[in-house]
């Protein structure tokens, strides 16, 4: 009771920050751009949102005011920032597309909510899985990830991961349904993640874009590493080094294993080829180091016609004209959200493995995104998470911070005391 | 073991009456955790190495203005912000290829080396202010003096303060003079881009200082100067092979200092050959000096970032001619006349130890900070204090005995070289001097190389002159 209270305190006052944010990120577009119409229909649609937003929030739920009070906040700003990018022009797909994650996270929230039902549902999280991987192998052509619809392109491979995640977590009464076959002890669920894992990476490499690779090792390793944890007080030594040398095993195996293109990747050196392959990356690294620690100024950027300046290499999007400080505090702010679960945890062993699984797919994402655009690692054409500019990345990350939220607020009652009730 | 799980008491299955998360589910709490701290150190990492290679970012994109470099007293030796030919015509005619510029034409030069640290960059400031330059050690008008003694002549002059460090002057003809750009860069002289300071060469008889020192470090310095070889304008050595003198009518018996003196070729065939000094003595004399001997692995030098390979020789048997050819400074022995000046300092000083030159004293920031860069920083030990003493007084007799009409105005001690040099199929010989001078009002270490000196109207000693007069009037 007295948790419900402190956060129906905090609750508009969480809000009340977020205004500020904004209006604060306004101002400076005000003193930039002057008092041109654009300026007041961007002001007018970020703050509407916000307010909108938080007395829905307010009336609908408020128990995980922390996962919706960032996903306003980054989704006004990342709106903010897409509608400056070289020029001062209103973003509204990014708008709407902000809209709509906000929207998918409530939903995605009341779908898994409650862990029990969840993980009745897993049959059909295959089907969806199995359905969008199809969708990728038939429907993108030329092998891609896109699929051209006319008037608009999805990026099936973008919903892949929340379905993925759903798959990854599993709770210790999955891990105790054991099965025996030629006298081995197997748990099905886990041997499901292993081969949904197993063709996942398969479609990226026939996909010839391994870029999102990672993100989906990185949530079954999550998944793999909770299951083994769920039935020990601790993990043994030896399991912890046989893990740690699978892991560096499968490293090693994937970085001499690697098609020729990644390689090149791999090894070349941008600066030797600066209008070729290393073109983004000089480009950004440029940027990033003209907008020092404060930025140019809103609009005053140049990153913004070099391709993929929304999507790919925002980061340096963002530096440039904001400046390496406000960049760094946008991508910490999104950290907000996979570090909500640290404030209330998860009460179930299922939203756990979620919590985890979308805390990989977030970190691994901004891994490749910023690193990869600053030259720290290989370059991969992933996204930030409501950052970059992109529906399909938009609603999917939305997908995810729902999940987050239903970590945070579960339903915990079983399927049979809900009937009975 | 699955039924060793299955007995185990479990967390609570209704979480409706547990409000804190049992420990097993917390687990995922401390996954998050640890990634979230991996991540911020990451970033953190990310943040340093972008704030600190950014210059180098700019630089590299071709996105930067320049700043100045400047000599030891103010002169301009580069200037990236306005464009050079308003300077004087010849301003950089003398250190352009060891100044370099910003063009990308030249790699191993000063701004080559520093390029970012000269851009008009800085992370907090951006790139709108013109405070930067970097200030050298280098004394312009000395390098101007030497320059033009040389004339139509082609070779290098490289000589530094043996005490402190600071490289004084380093010039290399022909020198790409960059105001004038790279348009008919065809048509330049071969070598103008680059500083023949750093590239090794044959030494010739400035080779003997080395030989002599590996002598006294095996022999010691009373037995050493016991030695007494004949010469007869030739010599026979144990395969049977001739070593010319270049004084064909012999110079007779000599002592030490005379066959040192008379640069006498025999003299030295036979002391590298003699029982007293067996070949390991020599070799490991040599790679005590920086040598690479028979290909063994050696560091060389950085001035600065200016790369400068070590000095290499094959020495392979006492007996035989390429051996005792290579230690009397031809066939394959190669040393840079900036290693030639090195063993000079470290002789001048008396220790065995060079401080090690260095070209960058100072650089200014974009905010004004300037910044010390400069320090005395010494070579290991290439011989003994003992064996600097005896060879520095060898050296002095030298020059009081043979260039006191040259130098008469410093207490010196040098070493004079022919190096019989094959380029090209064009065969020439090259002057080499050697030296130092232990005035209190320059201390200098010095090596001089006149190439195809027969044509020459200078002397290597005339130039030292030349050189000594104008950094001792500075």
């Amino acid at each position: 009771m007295a948790e419900n209270t402190t956060k129906s305190l905090s609750h508009p006052f969480l809000m009340l920050l977020i205004l500020i944010a904004h209006a604060a990120m306004m101002l400076l577009v005000l003193l930039t751009f002057g008092l041109k119409a654009e300026v007041l229909r961007l002001a007018c649609f970020v703050l509407a949102f916000d307010f909108i937003g938080s007395i829905v929030l307010q009336i609908v739920h408020r128990e995980a005011c922390t996962v919706d009070s960032v996903l306003l906040l980054v989704i006004g700003m990342s709106t903010i920032y897409q509608s400056c990018f070289g020029e001062l022009e209103f973003a509204l797909r990014h708008y709407l597309f902000g809209i709509g994650a906000f929207l998918i996270c409530q939903l995605s929230y009341l779908l898994v909510r409650n862990p029990y039902r969840a993980e009745k549902l897993k049959p059909l999280w295959y089907i969806l899985f199995f359905g969008l991987v199809g969708a990728i192998f038939f429907l993108t052509g030329e092998r891609g990830i896109w699929i051209d619809l006319g008037f608009i392109t999805i990026q099936p491979s973008e919903f892949v991961k929340p379905v993925f995640v759903l798959i990854a977590a599993s709770s210790i009464r999955t891990q105790l349904h054991k099965r025996e076959l030629f006298g081995l002890h197997f748990v099905p669920d886990n041997l499901m993640l292993i081969f949904c894992t197993a063709v996942i990476a398969g479609l990226q490499w026939w996909c010839r874009d391994l870029g999102s690779l990672p993100t989906f090792v990185a949530v079954a390793g999550c998944g793999l590493l909770l299951r083994f944890r769920y039935l020990r007080e601790k993990m043994s030594v030896r399991l912890i080094i046989f893990l740690g040398a699978c892991a560096v095993a499968a490293a090693i195996a994937a970085w001499t294993l690697a098609p020729a293109y990644v390689q090149e990747r791999l090894h070349s050196d941008i600066w030797s080829d600066m209008s070729g392959t290393g073109y983004q990356q000089v480009k950004a690294l440029t940027a990033i180091a003209e907008g020092g620690w404060f930025g140019k100024g809103a609009g005053n950027g140049s990153l913004v016609h070099v391709a993929a300046s929304r999507t790919d290499i925002v980061f340096a999007t963002i530096s440039e004209e904001w400046g390496l400080f406000t960049a760094l505090m946008t991508v910490i702010l999104v950290l907000f959200l996979p570090a909500a679960i640290l404030t209330v945890p998860p009460r179930s062993y299922y939203h756990s493995g979620l919590a985890l699984g979308v805390a990989a797919v977030f970190m691994v994402q901004m891994t490749l995104n910023i690193f990869g655009s600053c030259n720290l690692i290989p370059f991969t054409g992933v996204t930030i998470p409501f950052i970059s500019q992109g529906g399909s990345s938009m609603l999917s990350s939305g997908i995810l911070a729902g999940f987050l939220k239903a970590a945070q607020a579960p339903v915990l009652t079983s399927p049979c005391a809900e009937r009975r009730g | 073991m699955a039924a060793k799980t299955q007995q185990k008491p479990q967390e609570p299955m209704n979480p409706q009456l547990d409000v804190t998360a049992p420990r097993s589910m917390r687990r995922a709490g401390h996954g998050t955790t640890l990634l979230i701290i991996a991540f911020l150190a990451a970033l953190i990492y990310l943040a340093y190495v972008l704030v600190t290679q950014s210059p180098d970012y700019i630089a590299k994109a071709g996105a930067a203005t320049y700043g100045k470099v400047y000599d030891r007293h103010g002169d301009v030796l580069f200037d990236g912000s306005k464009p050079l030919s308003s300077y004087p015509a010849g301003q950089f005619a003398d250190v352009g290829n060891l100044i370099g510029d910003t063009s990308g034409q030249m790699s191993n030069t000063l701004i080559a080396k520093h390029r970012s640290e000269l851009a008009n960059y800085s992370f907090l400031y951006g790139g709108g202010n013109q405070n930067v330059s970097l200030h050298t050690t280098l004394d312009h008008k000395a390098t101007r003096a030497v320059y033009d003694a040389l004339g139509s002549m082609d070779g290098t002059v490289v000589a530094y303060n043996w005490k402190s460090g600071d490289l004084l002057v380093c010039m290399s003809k022909p020198c790409v003079d960059i105001a004038l750009g790279y348009d008919k860069i065809e048509e330049m002289p071969k070598g103008s881009l680059l500083c023949k300071a750093f590239s090794p060469t044959v030494p010739g008889s400035t080779q003997k200082v080395s030989t002599l020192l590996a002598a006294y470090q095996y022999c010691g310095i009373d037995a050493t100067n016991g030695m007494i070889f004949d010469c007869k304008g030739s010599w026979v050595n144990a395969s049977g092979q001739k070593i010319n003198c270049h004084n064909r009518s012999g110079h007779g018996t000599q002592t030490l200092q005379q066959g040192f003196e008379n640069s006498c070729n025999p003299f030295f065939a036979q002391l590298v050959q003699s029982e007293k000094l067996p070949l390991t003595a020599i070799i490991e004399g040599y790679t005590k000096m920086g040598y690479r001997v028979n290909g063994a692995e050696q560091p060389g030098f950085s001035l600065d970032g200016i790369q400068i390979p070590p000095a290499s020789t094959t020495l392979t048997a006492d007996t035989d001619f390429n051996t005792q050819w290579g230690c009397i400074g031809q066939g394959e022995t190669l040393v840079t006349p900036y290693q030639l000046m090195l063993f000079q300092g470290a002789v001048a000083s008396g220790t065995g130890k060079a401080v090690l030159p260095y070209l960058l004293s100072a650089r200014t920031d974009v905010d004004g900070t300037v910044t010390s860069l400069g320090a005395v920083r010494y070579t290991d030990e290439m011989f003994t204090p003992e064996s600097a003493k005896a060879v520095q007084e060898v050296m002095i007799k030298n020059a009081e005995n043979h260039y006191y009409v040259s130098l008469p105005d410093f207490n010196c001690g040098v070493k004079s070289g022919t190096a019989q040099v094959n380029e090209d199929g064009r065969e020439y010989e090259n002057s080499l001097l050697a030296g130092f001078c232990l005035d209190e009002s320059c201390p200098v270490a010095f090596c001089i190389v006149i190439e195809d000196h027969v044509k020459s109207h200078i002397t290597s000693a005339q130039l030292a002159k030349v050189l000594l007069h104008a950094l001792s009037d500075t």
